[in-house]
């Protein structure tokens, strides 16, 4: 139970983390002025369109597909192999397990499988790319190898030395319930959910904010209407005094 | 970087307190499966060994009965249902893949599919 309790400690500390940096990262974004119309032409000129835009830049990475197309192989593998991983693991948070999570199991596998193979690519252009490792610092390298270590001791998990996936699911559901329970002492499970403990605390430091910050890159969200309508940025309208008069 | 200023990390340890003091008071229980009592002293394993492992003991026999022609009967698919099979009031065994009984009882809460029952028994011979 000492085991069960630490790791329950640990994660709502990392929750509370992770949904307070985000949303203060969200908060500010939402803030930051977008003074100039700079939407990537050719570019949308309704806001539907602005939303369809969005929609493929972020289901399948549109302007990754027309910028690299191993980049783009790689990261839609791994970010749609996470997505299904996760997905998956709704089975240890919903008793009884929601049916379409049912029916998923066996792709989560698959894309289990995915995202390992779509991280590892990824790993290997910055590694073998000669100006993609010239601009790669660290933490790009650290990313990587953290989200690998996660799909890597999940899958060790799920074909080599197995855990109690029962007692996991009571664990998972006493956090959600606040009613604490054991955690089985396997040492591939304690990795596998420290890395993501890792994960959810760095998230709303890192690069990983892509994610959230997308929906408000001015490139892709801005309708090119530059003639149509005079683009005034908020603040703009009520100019600081200068300070001579 | 994020600036917080001491009121926000108040907040924070003040939200974080309140996480950690309603543990006390669940919004519901955590169930955990309860599975029929089997017959006989123990298992062919230990049962943490079994609860991990189940699956790869009975995957091996199957290897070494279909591919190898060895018929052993230690992690034998059939043993298990020997054991753990139930008697329903009618004193008939029930199906052990049946909703509540002893495979299934698990199987449902992890959601995992078991295959073993498209060709096998789920009763005693």
């Amino acid at each position: 139970m000492l085991l069960g309790s630490i790791f329950a400690i640990l994660f709502y500390l990392a929750t509370v983390i992770f949904l307070v940096g985000l949303g203060e990262r969200i908060l500010r974004y939402s803030r930051t002025p977008a003074p100039l119309v700079i939407p990537t032409t050719p570019a949308p000129t309704t806001r539907t369109g602005v939303c369809a835009r969005i929609f493929r830049e972020v289901v399948f990475f549109e302007s990754l597909f027309k910028g690299s197309k191993w980049s783009w192989l790689f990261g839609w593998l791994f970010h749609f192999g996470m997505l299904v991983a996760l997905m998956r693991h709704l089975r240890y948070f919903t008793e009884p397990v929601w049916s379409w999570v049912i029916l998923i199991q066996w792709a989560g596998v698959y894309a289990g499988i995915a995202m390992f193979l779509g991280l590892a690519g990824l790993w290997l252009r910055r590694l073998m790319v000669d100006r993609i490792r010239y601009i790669s610092a660290p933490s790009d390298h650290l990313m990587l190898a953290l989200l690998l270590a996660i799909a890597g001791s999940g899958l060790a998990m799920k074909y080599g030395q197995h855990t109690d996936i029962v007692s996991v699911k009571a664990f998972a559901l006493g956090l959600v319930r606040f009613d604490w329970q054991p955690l089985p002492s396997d040492g591939l499970l304690i990795l596998h959910l420290s890395f993501v403990l890792v994960l959810m605390l760095i998230f709303p430091f890192s690069k990983l904010l892509h994610a959230p910050g997308v929906f408000f890159s001015p490139t892709r969200n801005m309708r090119d209407t530059p003639r149509e309508h005079r683009h005034v940025a908020p603040w703009a309208n009520d100019p600081p005094r200068s300070s001579s008069e | 970087m994020i600036n917080l200023d001491r009121n926000s990390i108040a907040g924070l340890i003040a939200l974080f307190l309140t996480l950690l003091s309603s543990t006390g008071t669940a919004v519901a229980d955590v169930v955990t499966p309860e599975v029929p009592m089997g017959r006989g002293a123990q298992c062919v394993e230990p049962i943490e060994i079994m609860r991990r492992d189940h699956f790869e003991f009975i995957k091996h026999q199957r290897d070494q009965t279909v591919y190898h022609g060895i018929r052993g009967t230690r992690h034998s698919l059939a043993g298990c249902i020997d054991c753990h099979a139930s008697k329903g009031t009618d004193g008939e065994f029930l199906p052990i893949n049946a909703e509540g009984q002893f495979c299934q009882t698990c199987h449902t809460y992890a959601a995992v599919k078991i295959d073993c029952f498209t060709c096998h028994a789920t009763v005693p011979d």
